[in-house]
């Protein structure tokens, strides 16, 4: 090889060089430069930029846990990248994201987004598409993005679930209504165990439960009796059956009442026609007199006339006649 | 003769580095630098430093990337973070621990060669000047010499990269290409635009360091003087984990705030 006197000049390790070694060297800095461009080439490729993607623009009040480099996720699995945020002249934020054209089947119209704040963890972009039926979402659609912030919960959540305790401690508490009242339940079932069980639990006490067996000794007594009344009572039925609907019986008597009351009152009704009749003729009377009444009156006149002249009459006959016989009580 | 620490407290010393760099850096860039011997003794320096050690160095890089997967995934998986666990050793494992460790024991291993032979051929004379020009020693003993050293952290740092980069995704996702779309994805938010500049910046940084400063600090041996070897040869290597400390903080610097 040409290098060998001018290894043996050199003074540290060129005695061992093998021959091929710029072979070796060649291969093994050709290996280094196609594995550093293939990785190159392998990240350029996982970012996305040999591919057709479309771009959606997400709106939202706060893009807090968003990142460049984010990841849009479709049911749990990442379809699109954020690859600008900006915040608007109006206070909102516009999140810019790219979706591979291969994985814009999943965005329609009808998507929803979501950020997704967990306790743990970034923030996460999601998409829910009830419906993949529905058109798809086109290029460079805005669209609204709703926030569920785990974080932002915790503080109601402590208030309420503070309460809660509160209350649970009240409930707990030696003297409370619930410690009453489990109280209560073991006083119920110490009796309920005693001699007369169930019974002696819910009636407070074994001397109630004995009365009340007493009780019921006495009214299934009673109802024995009942019994034998209820079969008098059958036989009495019976019998008034026998009076009420039997031949002879009120029934059939009053049936014939009933005939004979409707013979009568065919015969109240021909009376009444009867009677019809001599109302009307009555009432060509009544108009008769109500004439005569009218001409009652005009003779009436006539007469108090002839009376005026008849009074007038004798008037003159007594001032002409000798005997006046005067009335009057003359004054000198 | 001052200590190994001291040197880097001279502003001397760096400001003659920094001269040496630029130098170096156009000798390197001028096609005039890369004669047949030039050319020749790269080679057999980038043979002695990457190719001898590639086996080696590529099985410690697995075992290496191996123990810090498992640390990783699990204690990922104890915080009950596991989804994190895959870009999370992509991080740590690719762009921060393999160019460091490759920077490092590339520095051990030529570093420290560089040094002492600079400096001895330093205290030997035979680096003065010839007078020609066509022929100066900075061409023909120390450009091959800083292009080997830059060339085997590339060599190394790519194919270890490459090993950690399948031995993680062999952890994950076993001997199938199952996850692979995932892995992507993981990949793809991982190695954005910047991170990819910044980390061929930082592998180029570290290539230039372990190339550059033990050759500018064998300079500094004195001519004549054997006693002054071991301190330059210390005090290059010092220089050097300083740099490369340097390089790796100001990148996770940059990286992360």
């Amino acid at each position: 090889m040409a290098e060998q006197p001018e290894a043996q000049k050199n003074p540290v390790g060129f005695s061992l060089l093998p021959r091929g070694l710029g072979v070796k060297v060649g291969i093994l800095l050709g290996l280094s430069i196609i594995v550093a461009a293939g990785f190159i080439v392998y990240v350029l490729f996982a970012r996305g930029v040999f591919e057709q993607t479309q771009r959606l623009y997400l709106v939202t009040d706060n893009a807090e846990g968003i990142a460049v480099g984010s990841a849009l996720s479709f049911a749990g699995f990442p379809i699109g990248t954020v690859r600008r945020i900006r915040l608007r002249d109006d206070g909102k934020v516009r999140i810019s994201v790219r979706v591979p054209v291969d994985e814009a089947k999943w965005l329609r119209t009808t998507s929803i987004f979501v950020i997704d704040v967990p306790l743990v963890g970034a923030a996460k972009l999601r998409v829910f598409s009830a419906n993949l039926q529905d058109p798809p979402l086109p290029d460079r659609a805005e669209r609204p993005v709703l926030r569920g912030d785990t974080a932002q919960e915790i503080p109601k959540m402590v208030a309420t679930l503070r309460s809660v305790l509160e209350n649970i401690e009240q409930m707990t508490d030696s003297g409370s209504s619930l410690q009453q009242s489990l109280g209560n339940v073991r006083t119920m079932t110490e009796r309920m165990a005693g001699k007369y069980g169930v019974l002696g639990g819910a009636l407070g006490g074994e001397d109630n439960a004995k009365k009340l067996l007493v009780t019921i000794d006495r009214a299934n007594a009673l109802l024995a009796s009942l019994g034998g009344v209820s079969l008098k009572l059958d036989s009495v039925l019976a019998k008034t059956d026998q009076k009420i609907l039997g031949q002879g019986g009120v029934v059939d008597e009053t049936q014939k009442a009933v005939q004979q009351a409707n013979v009568i009152l065919a015969e109240v009704g021909a009376s009444l026609k009867r009677v019809d009749r001599i109302l009307a003729d009555a009432e060509a009377v009544a108009g008769n007199a109500k004439a005569a009444t009218a001409d009652l009156g005009s003779l009436r006149a006539e007469v108090e006339a002839s009376l005026r002249k008849v009074a007038a009459l004798i008037d003159e006959i007594n001032r002409k006649w000798p005997f006046e016989r005067d009335t009057k009580i003359k004054l000198p | 003769m001052a200590y190994g620490g001291e040197f880097i407290l001279r502003p001397r010393s760096w400001r003659r580095l920094g001269r040496f760099a630029v130098y170096a850096l156009a000798a390197a860039l001028s096609p005039a630098s890369y004669s047949q011997k030039s050319r020749e003794l790269a080679v057999q320096q980038i043979y002695l430093f990457a190719w001898k050690v590639l086996a080696g160095y590529l099985a410690f890089a697995a075992l290496l990337s191996l123990v810090l997967i498992e640390v990783v995934s699990n204690a990922a998986s104890a915080y009950g973070v596991s989804q994190y666990a895959l870009e999370l050793v992509l991080r740590v494992l690719v762009l921060d621990v393999i160019p460091l460790m490759t920077a490092l024991f590339v520095a051990l291993r030529s570093g420290s060669e560089i040094a002492a032979e600079i400096a001895l051929m330093r205290v030997n004379g035979e680096l003065e000047e010839s007078g020609d020009g066509r022929d100066s020693p900075l061409n023909a003993e120390l450009v091959p010499r800083i292009v080997a050293a830059g060339l085997s952290v590339f060599t190394l740092t790519t194919l270890a990269c490459a090993l950690a980069v399948a031995i993680t995704y062999t952890v994950f996702f076993g001997f199938t290409d199952a996850g692979f779309e995932s892995f992507t994805r993981v990949v793809a938010a991982v190695f954005d635009e910047a991170v990819l500049v910044g980390f061929v910046l930082k592998c180029l940084l570290f290539g230039l360091a372990v190339a550059l400063i033990p050759l500018a600090t064998g300079l500094e041996a004195e001519r004549g003087q054997v006693r002054s070897v071991p301190f330059t040869v210390l005090a290059g290597l010092v220089k050097l984990f300083f740099v490369i400390g340097l390089i790796a903080v100001l990148s996770l610097v940059v990286k992360y705030t």
